[in-house]
């Protein structure tokens, strides 16, 4: 028998039992949907998390020491002799201080930068001014305040111009940040102050010197170099001894960005795991139904040897039946889980990925689902006897 | 080519029921039946007669003897060529019709056709629906045989039997389900393959009236041939038209 003539036997069983057929693809249908969900949920929460690591500054790196601080001379030579080096800026008295105004009292995140700490960021005003040569140069006491900030001491008044108190000693607040909404740590990044470097050592830090440096290049590819002639500049400048690990620790958005990307990814692959579990049990649900309806067609089985179906005839009915049922439920499972994560996007508010591959891969898988599964029942079908299948009751 | 359909000599078939204990269904049976004949094999239950159809029809395999089909030593035969002859040469009609349920009346006709393959659909078709007219059910074609009476289903089932040209037909208890009226009507439909298509038929019966249809009696006794006879024209002359 030509394997036209099969399918076409193969599709009239099934038809024949539709609500059958059904249920047993109903196993395939959700394990594929899951796993398309999974995936995709997936891809979606990688592209989230991008976009945040991202607002750091693709090409940013934090420097921070372990022994010896930062001065204005690391930044003023940095500047001057590391030629990839964009924007840099200092941060001070990177702490948590008090601020007031009014009645109003909240505790607030400080960090003493110069203007180009802004470009790095990638953090617009959403009122106001930056600082002036003048206000960094002479110590001014102004500052600027994240949104959070902004909100829980102005409410929706008009903040610049006013003075506030941080740690008791009284600022004019210049310009206001757009938000920025929640760090991968979940810390709301809004809730900050930020003033001029030079005042906030002084002022509130007490010293001359800064934390931290936060340097962005021209391009990501200059990143790893500037790494280097950073990490060379400090050991000399510290001067670490040659067996000495470095003072100062490097850190880019890129690593961060990598970690991010390799924790997400395992995330999804454990997501997708889980989710083709239930793929192999929809698979046991097929093996199950073929096995009861060889037994319950055993008299079909035997009428068709009987008028000339080889072996082999009866074995690619059963297992086309088989595959018929897991690929149908692939495709139709496929179309369910795109659709409920399209849903999930849409409420999330995460981009909605489709990825060919992925659709591909679980079509492919079911279809092997039923082949792998369909085989023993269908062998079983096949090694009947005719004479025996024939008088079976 | 031989006038024979089947040559059969020296058939035995032996049941091992267990190490110490067998049975011998068939005990060296011959048999030749010619081209265009209609054979009746009877017998009492037990008499080997049925053993006997199933090896004719290549159901179940001869512990010894040889067995020529329509030119054809099937003796020797593996499982799949033994599928093939069953499609191509042999017509099968059986007591509980054997038609697939829920399936509709032309289909039923059509699936030793498609087991042969290489036939277009079309041609499946128009061969389907002459068979069913030919047995008398022109307009029944999308019905399935919970729809049809029993002796409609036998109807269907002698025109599957038919839709592959068959060297032999072969009816075991073709009447055995069915009353008085469908039983005549069922046995005048062979009647009519035989006379006016040539069509060589065996049928097994335990019912004289059943055998006087035919033109040669074969009766079977613990597993031998007892009695070999033609068919006393006599008796079935008053069925003619």
């Amino acid at each position: 028998m030509n394997i036209r003539n099969l399918v076409i036997t193969a599709f009239r069983s099934l038809a024949k039992n539709k609500m059958r057929s059904a249920l047993t693809s109903l196993g395939v249908i959700i394990g594929v949907a899951s796993v398309i969900m999974m995936v995709g949920i997936g891809s979606s929460a990688r592209i989230a998390v991008r976009d945040k690591v991202f607002t750091y500054g693709a090409n940013a790196m934090s420097v921070t020491y372990r022994i010896k601080p930062f001065y204005e001379k690391d930044i003023e030579y940095l500047r001057r002799n590391v030629l990839q080096i964009k924007n840099i800026t200092p941060v001070a008295a990177r702490e948590t201080v008090v601020v007031k105004y009014k009645n109003r009292m909240m505790r607030s995140r400080a960090s003493g930068v110069n203007n180009e700490f802004f470009t790095i960021k990638e953090w617009p005003l959403q009122y106001g001014r930056y600082f002036t040569f003048l206000e960094i140069a002479s110590y001014q006491k102004v500052v600027i305040l994240g949104n959070t900030t902004r909100l829980e001491l102005f409410g929706n008044t008009d903040p610049i111009g006013k003075i506030v108190l941080i740690n008791n000693n009284p600022f004019m607040v210049i310009g206001s940040l757009s938000e920025l909404g929640q760090a991968l740590s979940g810390r709301d990044q809004d809730n900050v102050i930020i003033l001029p470097y030079t005042t906030a050592a002084v002022k509130i830090s007490g010293t001359r010197s800064f934390e931290e440096i936060i340097v962005a290049t021209y391009s990501e590819k200059m990143i790893n170099d500037t790494v280097t002639e950073i990490k060379e500049y400090f050991r000399r400048e510290h001067a670490v001894p040659r067996n000495q690990p470095d003072d100062v620790k490097v850190s880019t958005s890129k690593e961060k960005l990598e970690m991010a990307e390799f924790i997400s990814k395992t995330m999804s692959l454990l997501l997708a795991g889980i989710a083709s579990i239930s793929l192999i049990v929809g698979g046991i649900g097929i093996m199950n139904i073929m096995l009861v309806s060889v037994s319950e067609r055993t008299r079909e089985i035997g009428i068709r040897m009987a008028i000339g179906a080889k072996k082999n005839d009866i074995l690619t009915q059963f297992l086309i039946e088989a595959t018929t049922l897991s690929a149908g439920g692939g495709v139709v499972g496929i179309l369910i889980g795109l659709l409920i994560y399209f849903a999930i996007t849409a409420a999330v508010g995460w981009p909605f990925v489709f990825s060919f591959f992925s659709v591909f891969v679980s079509f492919l898988f079911s279809c092997a689902v039923g082949i792998f599964f369909g085989y023993y029942p269908a062998k079983k079908a096949s090694s009947l006897k005719p004479i025996e299948a024939l008088r079976y009751e | 080519m031989s006038n024979r359909v089947i040559d059969i000599s020296n058939l035995v078939k032996t049941y091992q029921i267990s190490e110490e204990v067998s049975v011998q269904a068939l005990k060296g049976i011959s048999l030749k039946v010619k081209h265009s004949e209609f054979v009746a094999i009877m017998g009492a239950s037990g008499s080997g007669k049925s053993t006997f159809m199933n090896v004719l029809g290549l159901l179940d395999s001869p512990t010894s003897g040889r067995y020529v089909l329509d030119s054809i030593d099937v003796s020797g035969l593996n499982d799949n060529q033994k599928a093939e002859i069953r499609n191509y040469k042999i017509g099968f009609v059986f007591q509980g019709f054997n038609l697939l349920s829920r399936t509709t009346a032309l289909e039923n006709i059509e699936l030793p056709m498609m087991y042969r393959g290489g036939v277009n659909a079309g041609e499946m078709r128009d061969k389907a629906r002459g068979l069913l007219s030919l047995v008398g059910l022109a307009g029944r074609e999308g019905h399935t045989p919970n729809r049809l009476s029993g002796g409609e289903q036998q109807r269907i089932a002698i025109a599957r039997a038919l839709i592959n040209d068959p060297a032999i037909i072969l009816a075991d208890e073709p009447t055995g389900n069915l009353d008085t009226k469908n039983t005549i009507e069922v046995m005048n439909i062979f009647t009519r393959l035989n006379r006016e298509l040539g069509i060589t038929i065996i049928l097994v019966t335990h019912e004289p009236d059943v055998a006087d249809f035919t033109h040669r009696k074969v009766v079977f006794r613990d597993g031998e041939i007892i009695q070999d006879t033609p068919v006393r024209r006599g008796k079935t002359a008053g069925r003619k038209k």
